[in-house]
């Protein structure tokens, strides 16, 4: 596979492929006919799928720094360059991104009935930002995708979400552009005290990584506006109101995106950005304390208020809160395994909710309501759907064998050492996930068949399972063998933990830079 | 660099050559529609010479920029910089775009009076003369020529009593504007024997700043406040800016704006660096009040062209914000700013024009449900303007707070970029309903907007401004780097006379 890619050049071309990709896909959607529209967004988004999957590949394992770093100057008055590159960490982000995009557009076949040709081509120009945010290797490039973004999303939810979708859009959108605008101010000020420092201004992603120290006192402030601005995404408790609207009024395959990708960007933020660039800050005490409460706060709020949604996506969504917890939780735990284990949460949650938003879409489509209370017993009706559901919700409550399982027991190990309380008291978010989950599962699925409306509804269909049976395989392959998935990410992992721990301070060019150097 | 003596008559008509040029011209059109002011053939004609004239200035222009003139000695009068030339071709963009704007509209509201054109003209040139004072006399004679034109302008759709009450209104406030930046002239005047802005920086240089000079200072800024329609001296701007006809308000609101922000951006740069310590504070002021209000009060707009009234507040404080700044990289700032509003502003007012009719008064939110859906490269083109105005990346609009906000930062001010960037947010609540409106709410009829057409004119503009506006959004460099050196010559000229 290695000869075959690197005889093509593939490390040259494929990430600047995949951002043009989607846009140049996006034209002939809007050009062509509205019948042509989703087949066109299917082709174009299962090209990019398979051209991305060799990036599994390209990437040498066993190295912690970016790889297929590719840059050309954009404003060079500004220091400012079209920089990207990947490491473990973007490589899986990458690939859940183009995985769940055909599966989205899949899922929206039946569901979005007017104006075709623009939903898809905003899909398509939501896959280029969403790629684009995770490989993105320049501030102001990173700064631009994570921005430009909202922009599909918001019309996706606007145009064919649900009832109360305006207020549901542009809540979204204005929640997400307080942050970020507050992100912009610390990237300015972060580059502007290293320009003061090195004479020199660029946006460069590691120079301002080497360089960080040179924030001085405003580190704080700056880690502040990054945290703020990423913890919307996430979304951390008190943050999170924006998310159960956007994710109840949006349309399926907006959901499954917000949901299986957008949310991560708020953790890869974290990873990537904020955290590295200021570990004294944030790896003090006080800081620590008030993440490590929040994330803890999020997993049991986010349970317990799942616990009382009559609308089964509403339920989905909170709980989306509560596994974003063990995530946060994980990224401070300090130990490879409890990086490791956000990692796999991530990935896991991006799948598992994925596939419920998916199902919830699917039996919407055939019975117009979420309620809960208007289903029961539809296991002997649809059991094809039922089983597909039933094994979905089980990998989401974290099962051991299915894919949620290893992620949230590696985050409890691996922070149980830091923070012994809190990661007790996440335990138990654990057992809420199930008390919802599965009371949702049998209130819904198992208990009787008492309205007859429901007798009538179908299994599901061919492109129904073409869409289930890889998020199937995705469910059983990484609880049972996650380890091709860990190892990938280790290295990065590890060079995360290095660029955080406290030492790190006392010299801080030690770890940086393009060599893979490790700090004794 | 060629070197000329602006003591001699040779020396200041070349100069003046772009005010000249248009100045004379206007007087051309105006004798032409002194013959044909009859049908709507005649007002068309005028248009067309208009923007021809613009054009001839605006080749003026380019050959002063190109032959980097400077003056032989002390810049007497006007200034011969870049920083000039920058912020008036954003004046003859204002005028241009105007007229273009116009060609179509006077004619479908029947205001078929050309002289209409020739005013524009003069508007622009006083804007022009305004945007290269060097001198504090030249500077108050270029805001006058600039707003008796306007204030005609305003008026001009006489059988609508908002448009004349816009006139009255703007007369009345400008003369009392114009009251204040006189007698701050007289205090400067009187406190350093001078007119000349680079003098008045010299003498200040060379001495403490004294309460007479802070109290001219303060008049001035008064003055010019009401001038960018700043809080708490906007309070004419919404029913002025809602009752001109709309290419007028588009000239306000760009040309007018941008030439008085290059001569408040002139004299706090050049007469005025040594008391820093008294005009920062009042011009931080300034610029919060103008953020926070404007953008607040826009919020509660259902008309908009009232929120854009209010909008064209707001932006006024982020501009001030860079000002601010008083350093190259501000006024840098404040000169692509303009250009990136000023593009953005007249293409929003371009598409209010086809939007409504009667002054487009009456344009509310609810108006343009479902445009999207009839006429989908409007509703494209104002969605890119409105993403502009909010500062979006991707449109100019982002690029020019960047700018302002690294040239903050880079005084360590942290405060202000901060107000910026929340207040940005706010005016997504204004901007925003106008996409949400036009893609995601349905039509109240079919065919509602079939009455939504643009003259092939204004789509020319309209459609050359929003392709900037993305263009420029992507690839800046170039003009970044072109306003950036055009304000280098803004500090460089006071501090060579400021040494002994």
């Amino acid at each position: 596979m290695n000869e075959f890619l690197e005889s093509i050049g593939y490390g040259q071309w494929i990430l600047h492929a995949l951002v043009v990709l989607p846009l140049l896909g996006a034209i002939p959607v809007l050009l062509g006919p509205p019948s042509s529209a989703k087949w066109t967004a299917l082709v174009v988004t299962t090209v990019e799928l398979l051209l991305s999957v060799g990036l599994w590949w390209a990437l040498e394992p066993g190295v912690g720094t970016l790889q297929l770093v590719s840059s050309s100057p954009w404003i060079p008055g500004w220091g400012i360059s079209y920089r990207v590159g990947i490491d473990g960490i973007s490589l899986v982000m990458v690939l859940l991104t183009t995985a769940m995009m055909p599966l989205s557009v899949l899922g929206s076949w039946r569901y979005i009935t007017k104006q075709e040709r623009g939903f898809y081509a905003l899909m398509l120009a939501l896959l280029t930002g969403l790629v684009g945010v995770f490989i993105a290797l320049d501030l102001f490039v990173f700064y631009i995708f994570f921005e430009v973004m909202l922009i599909p999303m918001y019309f996706i939810i606007g145009i064919w979400g649900g009832a109360n979708r305006l207020y549901a859009a542009i809540k979204f959108f204005i929640y997400t552009m307080a942050g970020s605008l507050l992100m912009l101010v610390a990237i300015v000020a972060l580059v502007w005290r290293i320009q003061a420092a090195t004479g020199t201004i660029s946006f460069s992603y590691e120079t301002v990584l080497r360089h960080a120290g040179a924030a001085g006192p405003l580190a704080p402030w700056l880690f502040a506006a990054f945290a703020v601005a990423f913890a919307i995404k996430v979304p951390i408790f008190p943050f999170h109101t924006w998310l159960p609207d956007a994710h109840v009024e949006a349309p399926t395959a907006g959901s499954v995106l917000l949901a299986a990708i957008m949310l991560k960007i708020g953790t890869y933020g974290f990873l990537r950005f904020a955290v590295p660039f200021f570990p004294d800050v944030a790896m003090s005490p006080a800081v620590s304390r008030i993440v490590v409460v929040l994330a803890v706060i999020g997993v049991i709020y986010g349970a317990l208020v799942a616990m009382v949604q009559p609308d089964i996506k509403k339920l989905v969504a909170y709980s989306s809160v509560s596994h974003l917890g063990f995530v946060m939780l994980g990224i401070w735990g300090g130990t490879i395994q409890s990086v490791q284990g956000s990692l796999m949460v991530m990935i896991s949650h991006g799948i598992s909710t994925g596939a419920l938003f998916l199902l919830i879409g699917m039996i919407y489509e055939r019975r117009h309501t979420r309620l809960i209370a208007d289903y029961g017993g539809i296991a002997r009706v649809v059991p094809v759907f039922s089983l597909i559901f039933t094994v979905v919700t089980l990998s989401s409550i974290g099962l051991p064998g299915l894919n949620g399982f290893i992620g949230e027991f590696l985050v409890l190990l691996g922070s149980f050492t830091a923070y012994p309380v809190a990661t007790v008291i996440a335990t138990t978010g654990v057992i809420f996930a199930a008390g919802y989950l599965l009371w949702a599962l049998q209130r819904m699925i198992y208990s009787r068949l008492d309205n007859p409306e429901n007798e009538r509804l179908t299994d599901l269909n061919g492109r129904e399972l073409a869409i289930m049976v890889p998020l199937l395989i995705g469910i059983v392959w990484l609880g049972l063998y996650p380890a091709p998935v860990l190892r990938r990410m280790e290295p990065a992992a590890q060079r995360y933990l290095q660029l955080t721990q406290p030492p790190q301070a006392v010299t801080p060019v030690a770890v940086t830079g393009s060599a893979p150097e490790v700090r004794p | 660099m060629n070197q000329i003596d602006l003591g001699t008559p040779m020396g200041i008509a070349v100069a003046l050559l772009p005010e000249i040029l248009l100045s004379a011209w206007s007087l051309v059109v105006l004798l032409v529609v002194s013959w044909r002011h009859e049908t709507a053939e005649d007002s068309r004609l005028a248009g067309w010479l208009a923007l021809a004239g613009l054009l001839l200035s605006g080749a003026g222009l380019a050959a002063l920029w190109v032959a980097r003139v400077t003056p032989d000695g002390l810049a007497q009068m006007v200034a011969l910089d870049p920083f000039r030339y920058g912020a008036s071709a954003v004046a003859l963009l204002a005028g241009a775009g105007t007229v273009l704007i116009s060609l179509g509209y006077m004619e479908r509201e029947g205001l078929l009076a050309p002289e209409y054109y020739p005013l524009v003209l003069l508007a622009t040139a006083g804007m022009m003369f305004l945007a290269g004072a060097e001198d504090l006399i030249v500077l108050f004679l270029g805001l006058e020529v600039m707003s008796v034109a306007v204030y005609i302008l305003a008026g001009y759709s006489r059988a609508d009593p908002f448009s004349s009450e816009a006139a009255l209104k703007y007369f009345l406030i400008g003369a009392f504007a114009s009251g204040f930046l006189h007698y701050g002239i007289a205090l400067e005047n009187g406190t350093t024997v001078t007119t000349n802005i680079a003098l008045i920086g010299a003498q200040l240089a060379a001495r403490p700043i004294q309460l007479m000079d802070a109290l001219g200072l303060g008049l001035l800024l008064i003055g010019m406040g009401f001038k960018i329609s700043a809080v708490p001296f906007h309070m004419w701007a919404p029913d002025v800016y809602d009752g001109s006809p709309t290419p007028v308000t588009g000239l306000m609101a760009t040309g007018v704006k941008a030439a008085a922000f290059a001569a408040l951006v002139r004299v706090l740069m050049e007469a005025f660096p040594s008391a820093i310590g008294v005009w920062q504070p009042i011009v931080a002021g300034l610029a919060v009040a103008s953020m926070v209000a404007a953008n607040l009060i826009a919020l509660a707009q259902r008309s908009l062209k009232r929120m854009l009234a209010y909008s064209s507040i707001a932006h006024a404080g982020y501009m001030l914000v860079s000002v601010w700044a008083g350093t190259q990289a501000g006024a840098g700032s404040v000169l692509f700013y303009l250009l990136a509003y000023s593009l953005t502003t007249l293409a929003s007012f371009g598409f209010l024009t086809a939007l409504g009719r009667g002054g487009e008064r009456d344009v509310t939110y609810d108006d343009i449900a479902g445009l999207a859906a009839e006429r989908p490269v409007v509703a494209f083109g104002l969605s890119v303007c409105m993403l502009s105005l909010l500062g979006f990346p991707g449109t100019i609009g982002f690029i020019g707070k960047w700018y302002i906000l690294t040239a903050v930062v880079a005084e360590g001010q942290m405060i202000l970029p901060v107000i910026l960037v929340l207040t940005s947010v706010v005016s997504a609540g204004s901007y925003l309903p106008v996409m949400m409106a036009m893609y995601m709410r349905p039509s109240p009829s079919p065919q509602r907007h079939a009455g939504v057409v643009l003259s092939p004119t204004a789509t020319a503009g309209i459609a050359l401004s929003v392709a900037a506006v993305l263009l420029l959004g992507f690839w800046p460099g170039d003009l970044l780097e072109l306003a950036g050196q055009s304000a280098r010559t803004l500090t460089q000229t006071a501090l060579p006379l400021a040494g002994p």
